[in-house]
């Protein structure tokens, strides 16, 4: 049962945590908090469903499921980063110099925005994900792990592993590291603020992207308001981790899936949300930064 | 000054011209209610092509006879989105707009809380689906319930997981809503009579997605059946997470809030097998062959578990209404409860309550992708 239960853990953590790394990489660039990412996560998914629906009719899924897969995620992540990089243009950038609280206003609204739309575009009904990979499962120290879920887990890894890469030994990473540090000091050393700014809503929407398509995959249901749970379940990762530290947005995502699975296993599955969130205060209130956060400017981005 | 008096005297004759002129050609507006959209849209829509079918059909005769004209029928929707408060404020909205009747709502955690506010207003009330026990016991003169009781599918559930399945270890879920929990405990008391104590019992958040902690629980107690009280999101993600990510093989045994083919159209295989229980085949019923025919030609497609039951809910108000030659909530709901009537499910009789006399329950098992019902 414990291993079980962490196995229900750890894949729900790696969800959490991929969503919850665009919350923190907004933040920490333009300390803002980005209640539409969660929407940009639900749109991940329609679009993986949407993709599916035209490879299954080109009858590709059956040719070629090497192919198949890389099209379900790469459409979504272009798909999901442009709507990001708008969103950051149309909600955020003429808000730049107003108050902290207008943004925060406009990301509601987008947040509000999206979900009805994709809700009038998409019908209000649940949505099936088609099955695409049958991996089959095997048996690990008592506990059942199904190939998915090892997919999954090795998925948002790598796209982890990516990130930090990405941060750390790019040109474009420092920038970021660099914004988020002082602004205004790197528009004058010559960094394009806004450049960098555009890219960072573009990374977290493809870790949205795919954390929307694995969750598809993973539960095979679909509907127009996934994003708001999963939008602050991923936000209060973020917040326990540390919110502008991307480690910490890793830490937040796996603890708080974890504590949510074992106390659902062992304790009560009626309160899972309510202790979720107890966990959170109790942190708050010892750790008002989080529990990585505010440590090394560096690792802030 | 005056002037300005006798304006405002102007302006309110003639408000109270406007409101009384369109009366002369007023409708009758019956007041339909459930989750039109959101996951259990596929419900609402049931209720809704039902009560719109019984309309069309009536005001293709012209409409309802009523002090000797015929008024034509007004649809109102209102979409519950299965919360309470929802339900509530849409049942003072119906109210408010005078309505004769109303069809729903479709959850029993939205019909007794939306109940009170119609049996004040002396509204009557026919909900097509809600099976909770306590929405016909609170004494409500114009509650009527078209469909069954849980007490009556509760006892039916627990008879079947003892003589046919023959299980002994039983667990029980359910997603915490008045239908939902009364389901399981209704499951669970006639389960204690028949001497089978629940290994495992435990509720779930309407809405989660991700189950497999409480059933990696109940995995534990390696139970032979998993009865789930609850609608079918919850259901369809259940069964899906029992056999794909935990690989139990338990029976899976759920309500009437789980007979809609999103069931195993989206949890395809992982659903083969299970069992539910409703009412018995609709379409064996030789009433009910003109609205099957009726919906497939309107709809494109064949008629849900509830939509019989809301076209008959529409029928019974509007034939009342003909039939009383009035709109008065009393009087409509004393002569529902007066006779025997003849609809589209056959015979129909309401007790002092407002429940049918009579609604038997059987067991239908998915198999091959769809319900057959067993014998």
């Amino acid at each position: 049962m414990l291993t079980q239960q962490l196995v229900n853990g750890i894949v729900v953590g790696s969800v959490y945590a991929l969503i919850a790394l665009g919350y923190t990489l907004v933040y920490g660039i333009l300390q803002l908090i980005n209640f539409a990412h969660g929407e940009i996560y639900m749109m991940g998914a329609y679009v993986g469903i949407a993709v599916l629906g035209v490879l299954a009719a080109m009858g590709l899924t059956q040719q070629s499921l090497a192919l198949s897969i890389l099209l379900v995620f790469l459409v979504p992540m272009v798909y999901c980063a442009a709507y990001g990089v708008t969103l950051e243009r149309v909600a955020y950038r003429p808000l730049r110099q107003a108050p902290r609280l207008s943004p925060l206003i406009s990301a509601i609204g987008m947040s509000i925005f999206l979900q009805n739309y994709v809700q009038v575009a998409q019908g209000a009904r649940d949505k099936a994900f088609p099955n695409l990979l049958s991996l089959g499962s095997f048996e690990v120290m008592g506990a059942h792990v199904s190939g998915l879920q090892v997919f999954i887990l090795a998925a948002a890894l790598a796209m982890m592993a990516g990130l930090q890469l990405f941060i750390h030994r790019t040109r474009l990473g420092r920038a970021m590291r660099a914004t988020a540090q002082d602004r205004t000091m790197a528009a004058l050393v010559g960094v394009d603020v806004n450049r960098v700014i555009a890219v960072t809503f573009a990374i977290g929407s493809v870790l949205a992207a795919v954390a929307g398509v694995m969750v598809g995959m993973y539960y095979g249901l679909v509907n127009h308001y996934i994003g708001f749970v999963a939008g602050i379940k991923a936000f209060t990762a973020a917040v326990l981790g540390g919110i502008g530290n991307v480690t910490g947005a890793l830490v937040g995502g796996f603890l708080l899936a974890l504590l949510e699975s074992f106390w659902a296993g062992y304790v009560s599955a009626v309160y899972k949300d309510v202790f979720a969130f107890l966990v959170l205060v109790v942190v708050l209130i010892f750790r008002p930064e989080g529990i990585l956060g505010g440590s090394t400017e560096v690792d802030r981005a | 000054m005056r002037k300005w008096t006798l304006s405002l005297f102007a302006v309110s004759v003639a408000l109270l011209f406007a409101a009384s002129s369109p009366r002369a050609a007023e409708t009758i507006k019956i007041g339909v209610a459930g989750p039109l959209t959101g996951d259990q849209a596929a419900f609402g829509e049931m209720l809704k092509n039902g009560s719109l079918l019984a309309a069309e059909e009536w005001n293709a005769k012209g409409g309802v006879v009523l002090r000797g004209k015929k008024v034509k029928v007004e649809l109102l929707w209102g979409d519950d989105r299965h919360d309470p408060r929802e339900g509530v404020s849409i049942a003072h909205k119906f109210v408010n707009s005078g309505v004769v009747g109303v069809v729903g709502h479709f959850n029993s955690s939205v019909s007794i809380p939306a109940s009170t506010v119609y049996s004040e207003a002396g509204v009557v009330q026919i909900t097509p689906a809600s099976t909770n026990p306590k929405l016909t016991e609170q004494g409500f003169m114009t509650v009527f319930r078209a469909c069954g009781r849980d007490d009556q599918q509760g006892e039916v559930a627990a008879e079947f997981i003892k003589n046919k399945l023959k299980a002994k270890n039983v667990a029980i879920l359910h997603d915490k809503t008045t239908y939902g929990q009364g389901l399981a405990d209704e499951t669970r008391r006639f389960l204690g009579r028949l001497g089978i104590k629940p290994v495992f019992y435990s509720g779930i958040v309407q809405g989660d997605k991700d189950f497999t902690p409480v059933l990696t629980a109940a995995k534990q107690k390696n139970p032979e059946v998993v009865f789930f009280g609850g609608i079918h999101p919850e259901a369809i993600l259940l069964v899906k997470q029992m056999r794909e990510r935990l690989g139990m093989n338990a029976a899976f045994i759920s309500g009437d809030g789980v007979y809609v083919d999103e069931f195993f159209k989206i949890a395809g295989k992982a659903a083969e097998g299970s069992y539910i229980t409703f009412t018995p085949d609709q379409a064996k019923i030789q009433a009910a062959q003109g609205v099957i025919a009726k919906h497939r030609e309107r709809f494109g497609k064949e008629v849900g578990a509830y939509t019989i039951y809301s076209y008959v809910a529409a029928s019974l108000i509007l034939q009342s209404i003909q039939e009383t030659n009035s709109t008065a909530g009393a009087r409509l709901s004393a002569h529902l409860r007066s006779k025997a009537w003849n609809t589209a499910l056959g015979k129909i009789q309401f007790n002092a309550k407002g429940d049918v006399l009579e609604s038997p329950y059987v067991v239908w098992q998915v198999k091959g992708g769809r319900f057959v019902q067993l014998n």
